[in-house]
């Protein structure tokens, strides 16, 4: 079982890992950093990331043949690293999305989504 | 008269520990200064956003409540006992101290009243600065009039439409609870506390469903009173006065139901008190340049 800060601290030693935000989905709010992530600007990352979230689960409902979609994670690859988002169902709000970035040549995508999914498990039991 | 946001500020720089009790609109307790949890009557509480979910039992809150000492405070029992994880914990009380304080620091005419060293029983799980708070807030408001800039339908029953102009929608999970939850008498809050969600989230996804017109908007003129609005037929208007009162009574007022159906009656044709519509491009851009300028201006 994990608190916010510690499930933070974890991701952050995902090998690769640049930066990590919890970040609240209904409110596109940040809810945690990771530590030694380097930021500039939390809120607007949060933000942006809420909305890009937002954004794919509507265009990919549209292509769905039933029109729903549930997203279990998502990678994004661009020149500046792998950009991993992974919305958690919880049982009072909308969607917590873990996000890390992961550096391009030092991470190992495959290993980074697997640590992401035990970590997920042990922030939210659902 | 100081605002709740001064008065936090104030209690932050003290570093004070305690509740402040702001009337009937709510309560927030400080832990060295910094908000560690908030209620206000129109958001569901922890323990309802917790109980609501079926994952713990009301028995189980009032266990930990009871038991909830300085040593061992009712959140770290209901961890230890294994019914949510600490991450679970820390973030329902991070939503529901984030709602609460949204309508507290809407909140006038309190008379604030300090109350030093009383304690919530769930102890400090998440502490806020108040410039975070502040900061928050006004990205939450900014975020509900993007939405739909309207406060119309923030406290009438949610009432979706029978039939809809669309002819297809796509809804997010908790526009879907809404629609299904709502018995066209709940307003956005009491639909929260049935729900178990946060009355923000519910208020944000009645905004987006209102601006989808999705909704049953409130009728223009001076409707049934709120809370009492029948879903169905809007009252039918009083019949045709006559046109002049008989002599010797006072003359009735002219209610708003008369005025409005007449300056609609005919909204193709424009009032004669209006110039002449035309296309001219002179004319499109003298308004385009006259509207800039006014904007601006504001």
């Amino acid at each position: 079982m994990l608190g916010i800060e510690e499930c933070l601290t974890e991701v952050m030693a995902i090998p690769g890992a640049l930066d990590a935000i919890l970040i609240d989905q209904t409110s596109g709010m940040a809810v945690g950093v990771g530590g030694g992530s380097r930021h500039v600007d939390v809120e607007k990352s949060a933000a942006g990331l809420s909305e890009t979230l937002r954004a794919t689960l509507d265009g990919l409902a549209a292509a769905s043949p039933t029109g729903a979609v549930r997203i279990n994670d998502m990678i994004v690859t661009t020149d500046s690293g792998h950009h991993l988002l992974r919305p958690l169902e919880t049982i009072f709000d909308g969607p917590l999305v873990i996000y890390v970035r992961l550096d391009l040549e030092r991470s190992n995508l495959a290993l980074a989504r697997h640590r992401l999914q035990s970590l997920s498990g042990q922030l939210i039991t659902t | 008269m100081p605002t709740v946001e001064s008065i936090l500020s104030g209690l932050a720089e003290d570093r004070a520990t305690g509740s402040l009790r702001l009337g009937k609109a709510g309560v927030l307790y400080l832990t060295d200064g910094r908000v560690t949890y908030a209620e206000a009557p129109s958001c569901p509480r922890v323990e309802d956003l917790l109980t609501a979910s079926g994952r713990i039992s009301v028995y189980a809150v009032r266990q930990a409540r009871q038991a909830a000492d300085e040593e061992r405070w009712g959140g770290d029992r209901l961890i230890e006992r294994g019914v949510l994880t600490r991450g679970e914990l820390e973030f329902c009380v991070l939503s529901a101290v984030l709602d609460a304080v949204f309508f507290l620091f809407r909140a006038s005419g309190v008379r604030p009243r300090f109350r030093p060293g009383e304690r919530h029983w769930l102890g400090p799980q998440w502490y806020f600065d108040v410039t975070g708070l502040v900061r928050e807030c006004r990205r939450r408001r900014v975020q509900l009039d993007q939405a739909w800039p309207s406060t119309e339908l923030d406290t009438l029953p949610v009432v979706p439409l029978g039939r809809i102009p669309a002819q297809r929608v796509m809804l997010t999970s908790l526009q879907w609870e809404v629609l299904v939850g709502t018995d066209s008498t709940a307003t956005p809050a009491e639909l929260a506390r049935k729900l178990g969600r946060p009355a923000y989230s519910v208020l944000l996804a009645v905004r987006q469903l209102a601006a989808a017109g999705l909704l049953r908007l409130p009728e223009p003129a001076p409707g049934p009173p709120a809370g009492e609005a029948p879903p169905d037929p809007p009252p039918e208007p009083p019949p045709a006065l006559p046109a002049r009162p008989p002599s010797g009574t006072l003359p009735r007022r002219a209610g708003v139901a008369q005025k409005v159906p007449e300056r609609v009656a005919d909204p193709s044709q424009p009032p004669d008190w209006l110039p002449q519509a035309t296309g001219d491009p002179a004319d499109v851009s003298l308004l385009i340049r006259l509207r800039n300028a006014l904007e601006a201006l504001a």
